[in-house]
């Protein structure tokens, strides 16, 4: 018998090889959110970093202005996440100075991002990524990618650890869905209507302090940024530490 | 795998261990026993301040290494026996080392398959004085002048192969035996703490403790 | 028949081949501690039930008792904490009329680790056991393949570690009750923030020596949920009804029965 680990007793013998591979992935918890509205995005996030039970950070960043006024997120595996969004930061600074300092929409900052997962098609960016700003016509738009580059653009998407959480809670209260015109009787949906700033704001602290009730890698604050024709700027406010 | 070291990959997942130093010396008087005081799950100390040394009759104790829940319960079952056999025993005797030694070889090697413990079994009784019996994980037997066991003996089979003399002073094995262990916890990580012992002679049952800072290295 | 049942053993199995995986029970990653006083003993337990990363309870008792005067801590799976519990506890009691006595705190624990070392691991269950009985103040604990350890404070579950470096450093011999108290609800708080696996609120049960067991539910509650900023309510109609039938249950009859001699006189 071949066997891997010498013992006089039948129940300490390995047959099969006793693997002890590099795992190069890790799971660093968190969660997203980003929400399109009728002249602005918001993308946020928790600012609690995990690695099994314990917090590696109760502060760190994840999400950025990548420049163009494009904020941009990758959640999930953190080292993954910030080598994709270096890389795309590095693209942008090149692409300005081989182009005249053109300003990169946010469409071609997609489809841009789109390549880099899929260049790592086998050994894949750990991340579910999204990225918010203004279309061309200054509407709000977010779009949001797999962790191999499909992509689309949405209204509102919730991405990593509560994702499953947030959003049927955000397809409900964003899409309406499942809500119907009082007196119809299940005929007419309830209209659709773009929210003002201050509802989504409510919206995204009541999803991420609900969430930290029931996720535990979901806590310690809540960094939010906004993006307007006036620019990007974000706010903070703390969520439970337990 | 030499059967006196313990294979860690046997213990189930998250099970606590005693990667130990233990020893038991006979020294002119009796027999000394010693331990380190450490007890693991992986790398996590659990307890540092754990009793090795278990009283089994009066003066009869052992020494236990191996899986802190296989050798407890072990030691709990030779006990109950030894409580049983010695109520049938006449008033004035008492059960002997080897009784005792022979009933944890019994119990170790018919759960065999199921066990990780390794023993010593060390005591002094008046008809041969003072007596040390190793039993390793498979369950056999050794009558010994003194035992050293557990993943830290490793480290002072050489020392205590130089350095042990038959039919020491008290004082004297004391100090071999502080000294061997100090060495075994310094160079093993899956010993530490204090130094405990216990003297058994026929004065009845003396327990010594020495803490870290008392210990030279 | 007595023990667990191994029936659907084979079945599992094939099911786990065919790529559906067991059940996840539910897990109290947890933080519980045990520390003595100088008359007495207490344990504490964080309230947060998990089930993989969601928390399932956000406020559970994780503290059990065995006898009046003799608690447990339980960290591990929470179904076998909350039976293992159970049984032991009734056995005590069996015992204790059986021998007319008090209970004692290393007879529970004999039980237990009996029981557990039975079962091999198999049960999930980790304790610290304390209390008083004739003998005085016990502090103990049990581990899932029944060993057990004694000591003047204790920590187990996966906030074991955040919780023993607050004892580690905050234990000194002969503290107050209240001394005590502030020990065992700081080491609880330590693995309230720094582990993911407990949370929410801190039980306390002070065991004091010729007193009643005290339990402290909600002894701190450092973690209140904070107001919502919207209203979730929706408009009446705001659910489509699809179809409805109404069913009677109950039939009701009412029948007025007079008594007096002209309606009883029914034999003449």
């Amino acid at each position: 018998m071949n066997s891997t680990v010498a013992s006089e007793y039948s129940s300490e013998i390995h047959t099969t090889p006793i693997e002890h591979r590099f795992n190069p992935y890790s799971d660093n918890g968190g969660t997203v959110l980003g929400i399109a509205g009728k002249d602005f995005a918001v993308l946020a996030g928790d600012t609690r970093q995990v690695e099994g039970y314990s917090i590696n950070s109760r502060y760190e960043q994840k999400i950025f202005n990548v420049g163009d006024d494009i904020v941009m997120t990758a959640n999930g595996f953190a080292a993954d996440g910030s080598a994709l969004i270096d890389r795309f930061r590095n693209q942008l600074k090149w692409y300005k100075f081989d182009h005249n300092n053109k300003k990169l929409s946010v469409a071609s900052s997609a489809r841009y991002i789109r390549h880099l997962l899929y260049s790592k098609r086998f050994f894949p960016y750990y991340v579910s990524t999204l990225i918010a700003g203004l279309d061309d016509e200054g509407k709000g738009c977010v779009y949001s990618f797999d962790p191999v580059g499909s992509y689309e653009r949405e209204q509102c998407r919730a991405g990593g650890a509560a994702a499953s959480l947030i959003m049927p809670f955000l397809d409900n209260q964003v899409n309406f869905k499942n809500q119907y015109q009082p007196g119809s009787d299940g005929t007419e949906k309830k209209p659709l209507r773009y929210l003002e700033l201050d509802e989504v704001l409510e919206l995204v602290k009541d999803a991420f302090s609900s969430a930290t009730e029931r996720h535990i890698q979901v806590g310690d604050g809540l960094e939010i940024f906004i993006v307007t024709k006036e620019g990007v700027r974000t706010e903070y406010y703390p969520l439970k530490r337990d | 795998m030499n059967g006196i070291s313990v294979d860690i990959n046997h213990l189930k997942k998250g099970e606590v261990s005693m990667g130990t130093s233990i020893m038991a010396v006979t020294f002119k008087d009796g027999v000394i026993l010693g331990a380190d005081s450490r007890t693991t799950t992986g790398s996590y100390i659990a307890n540092r301040v754990t009793d090795k040394l278990t009283q089994i009759h009066d003066t009869i104790y052992c020494c236990r290494s191996g899986s802190a829940a296989d050798t407890q319960a072990v030691a709990d079952m030779v006990k109950y026996y030894m409580q049983m056999y010695a109520s049938q025993l006449p008033i004035d005797e008492k059960p002997t080392t080897s009784v005792v030694a022979n009933i944890f070889q019994e119990v170790c090697y018919n759960n065999k398959d199921n066990l990780t413990a390794g023993i010593i079994c060390a005591g002094y009784d008046d008809k041969v004085g003072g007596s040390v019996y190793s039993i390793p994980i498979g369950g056999s037997i050794h009558k010994q002048d003194y035992a050293i066991a557990g993943s830290g003996s490793g480290f002072i089979y050489g020392w205590c192969n130089e350095n042990y003399k038959p039919n020491m002073e008290k004082d004297e094995c004391v100090q071999f035996i502080k000294t061997a262990l100090s060495e075994a916890m310094k160079w093993d990580g899956s010993s530490g703490g204090v130094v405990r012992m216990v003297i058994l002679d026929k004065n009845g049952v003396e327990r010594l403790i020495y803490y870290p800072h008392e210990i030279k290295v | 028949m007595a023990g667990l049942s191994f029936d659907n053993f084979q079945r599992n199995k094939f099911l786990v081949s065919k790529g559906f995986g067991q059940p996840m029970a539910t897990s109290t990653g947890t933080t519980i501690v045990g520390c003595k006083f100088n008359g007495g003993v207490i344990i504490a337990a964080d309230t947060r039930a998990t089930a993989g990363s969601i928390v399932a309870d956000k406020n559970c008792e994780k503290l059990h008792r065995l006898s009046p005067k003799i608690w447990c801590a339980g960290a591990g799976t929470a179904a076998d904490t909350e039976m293992v519990t159970q049984l032991i506890a009734s056995n005590l009691e069996l015992h204790s009329l059986s021998q007319r006595r008090q209970p004692r705190v290393i007879t529970a624990l004999t039980l237990l680790k009996q029981h557990l070392f039975k079962y091999q691991g198999h049960l999930g269950a980790y304790l610290i056991v304390a209390g008083n009985d004739p003998t005085g103040a016990h502090l103990m604990s049990v581990q899932a393949h029944g060993s057990t350890d004694i000591g003047e404070y204790q920590s187990l579950g996966s906030g074991s570690l955040a919780a023993m470096a607050v004892l580690e450093t905050g234990w000194k011999p002969n503290m107050t009750k209240e001394e005590a108290m502030k020990l065992c609800a700081d080491a609880i708080e330590s693995g309230i923030w720094n582990d993911l696996g407990s949370g929410s609120n801190v039980d306390l049960c002070v065991m004091e020596v010729g007193k009643d067991a005290e339990l402290h539910r909600n002894y701190l509650t450092p973690n209140v949920r904070s107001e919502k900023l919207k209203s979730y309510k929706f408009d009446r109609g705001t659910t489509a009804v699809l179809r409805s039938s109404i069913h009677d249950v109950l039939d009701v009859e009412e029948t007025v029965i007079t008594f007096g001699n002209d309606a009883m006189e029914v034999d003449a």
